[in-house]
């Protein structure tokens, strides 16, 4: 049977667990990607942006990349914050202290999502802070950046579970976040329009999912996409369910969990 | 509770490692209150028992009770009937061990200030009070199996399952170990104890069950079954053991 949520107080304090876990070392969670953004906005933003023609976009180079950098840096932050908590659970065992606790599978994982969801966000909006420093920044649309913020850190922090669970090593941890979310996000427009691609690599650039999740992010703060945003919304939030759906379904049937 | 009498009743318990048979139809009862120990060779089917009371383990056969709770389709309120204390030290290593205990009482639903208080209780009566803002890997081997206790106790269970709780304690926490959970025991707690020291089993202990290549091939009231022999000599014999 699944239960949904019959034990807040366990479910707040996983919660609470999790977001004190990436707090107490922002050396390694929150500032590296913060710096890393940074130097992006500067070398590429300022230094080499300002020779690049990108009147067809309507932005400035570095208004266009600021929103794919803050959608980069949220996916990897959400995959990273779930994919190292549960798999240092397993790998110490602590995870036990969760399993055999009266907490639903459904709010197992919705206690381990906030810390990447919330790790995600922070990363996300110091991003977004940091290009205060280069560029005037409004976000356009708040209630929509919100939205595609949150239903992609859903989308990656499950993704950084299933990953925990799969991985048998810290070298499978990464292998997923390395070789496919990173370079499908960079493919997916952090630092291109699609229009500037030939039209093959556009066609196939239309399958990649994050295509759509970095669009999301940049017309809710540029107000321009390639993309209708209706679609991206629609992308966005199958793709949170789906994830969200296939974790607890992992979790209930102990998938490397139980014996 | 559904069944206020019988605290464990595992019925025909079967559980395969691939194909290795770890528990071959296991049956057997631990009544409300009793000490029960559960003794047996290494790889005899002891903690694989307690994984599947637990729900730290699937089985493929059989039916698992705590109070009448089916484990596997009743688990949220049978998991809060039981508090596990495992043989290995398996701490959360961001936290210190009173933030460990905070959040672990969290977890069975207990209020933020009853967990505090809990937790400074159980820490004042294990003596790990000034510890309590350490990491766990700043604590003797000696603390680690105090604190393993602790946060089996957190939301004080009725039953408490130790699997091996003295293993490696020297003889001062052993005493006290043993102090403590008779006097739990008294107080009602159903304890269900794997140990290797008879001596343990013997002292502490109502009734006695043996496991061996996982099956039960000895069970019964202690005072039956030391009537003319050592526990140890029981032991070898069933087990086989030199």
């Amino acid at each position: 049977m699944l239960h949904l949520i019959t034990n807040p107080i366990g479910v707040l304090a996983l919660s609470k667990r999790e977001i004190h876990r990436f707090l107490s070392i922002t050396n390694q969670t929150i500032f590296p990607p913060l710096v890393s953004s940074a130097l992006f906005m500067y070398i590429f933003g300022v230094a080499i942006g300002s020779r690049v023609n990108f009147s067809s976009t309507g932005l400035s180079y570095l208004q266009f990349i600021v929103p794919g950098l803050m959608a980069m840096h949220l996916i990897s932050s959400s995959y990273e914050n779930t994919s190292s908590s549960l798999f240092i659970g397993r790998w110490h065992n602590h995870i036990q202290e969760i399993l055999l606790s009266p907490l639903s599978y459904i709010e197992m994982v919705l206690g381990l999502l906030a810390g990447g969801v919330a790790r995600g966000m922070v990363v996300c909006l110091g991003v977004g802070a940091i290009s205060l420093f280069f560029i005037p920044n409004n976000i356009a649309h708040p209630l929509a950046l919100l939205y595609f913020m949150t239903t992609i850190a859903v989308i990656f922090s499950c993704a950084g579970m299933m990953g925990a669970l799969w991985a048998e090593d810290f070298g499978m941890l990464s292998i997923w976040n390395i070789y496919l979310i990173i370079p499908l996000a960079l493919l997916g427009g952090v630092f291109h329009p699609l229009s500037m691609l030939p039209v093959p690599l556009q066609i196939i650039s239309h399958f990649n999912p994050l295509y759509y999740l970095i669009c999301g992010i940049r017309w809710s703060m540029t107000n321009t996409g390639d993309t209708p945003l209706a679609i991206c919304a629609v992308v966005s939030l199958a793709l949170a369910s789906l994830f969200f759906i296939a974790t607890v379904y992992l979790f209930k049937i102990g998938y490397k969990l139980r014996t | 509770m559904r069944n206020s009498e019988t605290a464990i009743s595992i019925k025909n318990l079967t559980k395969f490692y691939k194909k290795f048979q770890a528990l071959d139809d296991v049956s057997f009862e631990v009544k409300r209150g009793d000490f029960f120990a559960f003794l047996g060779p290494n790889g005899a089917g002891k903690t694989t028992t307690i994984n599947c009371l637990t729900g730290l383990s699937n089985y493929q056969n059989g039916d698992v009770r705590i109070f009448g709770y089916d484990v596997t389709a009743d688990y949220l309120h049978s998991r809060r009937l039981i508090g596990l204390c495992a043989q290995e030290f398996n701490f959360d290593p961001f936290l210190s061990i009173y933030q460990l205990l905070v959040y672990q009482a969290q977890y069975f639903g207990i209020t933020p200030g009853e967990a505090k208080r809990r937790s400074n209780a159980l820490l004042e009566r294990f003596g790990l009070t000034d510890k309590r803002n350490c990491k766990h890997r700043a604590l003797s081997g000696g603390m680690k199996k105090r604190l393993l206790l602790c946060r089996a106790l957190i939301h004080d269970p009725e039953i408490l399952i130790l699997d091996e709780p003295t293993a490696g304690c020297d003889l001062e926490l052993k005493f006290l170990i043993w102090d403590y959970l008779a006097q739990l025991n008294k107080e009602g707690k159903t304890i269900f104890l794997t140990t290797h020291y008879m001596e343990e089993a013997e002292r502490l202990c109502k009734t006695i069950g043996i496991i061996n290549h996982g099956r039960i091939v000895h069970i019964g009231d202690k005072k039956y079954i030391l009537q003319d022999r050592s526990l140890e000599e029981i032991f070898l014999e069933i087990t086989g053991s030199e």
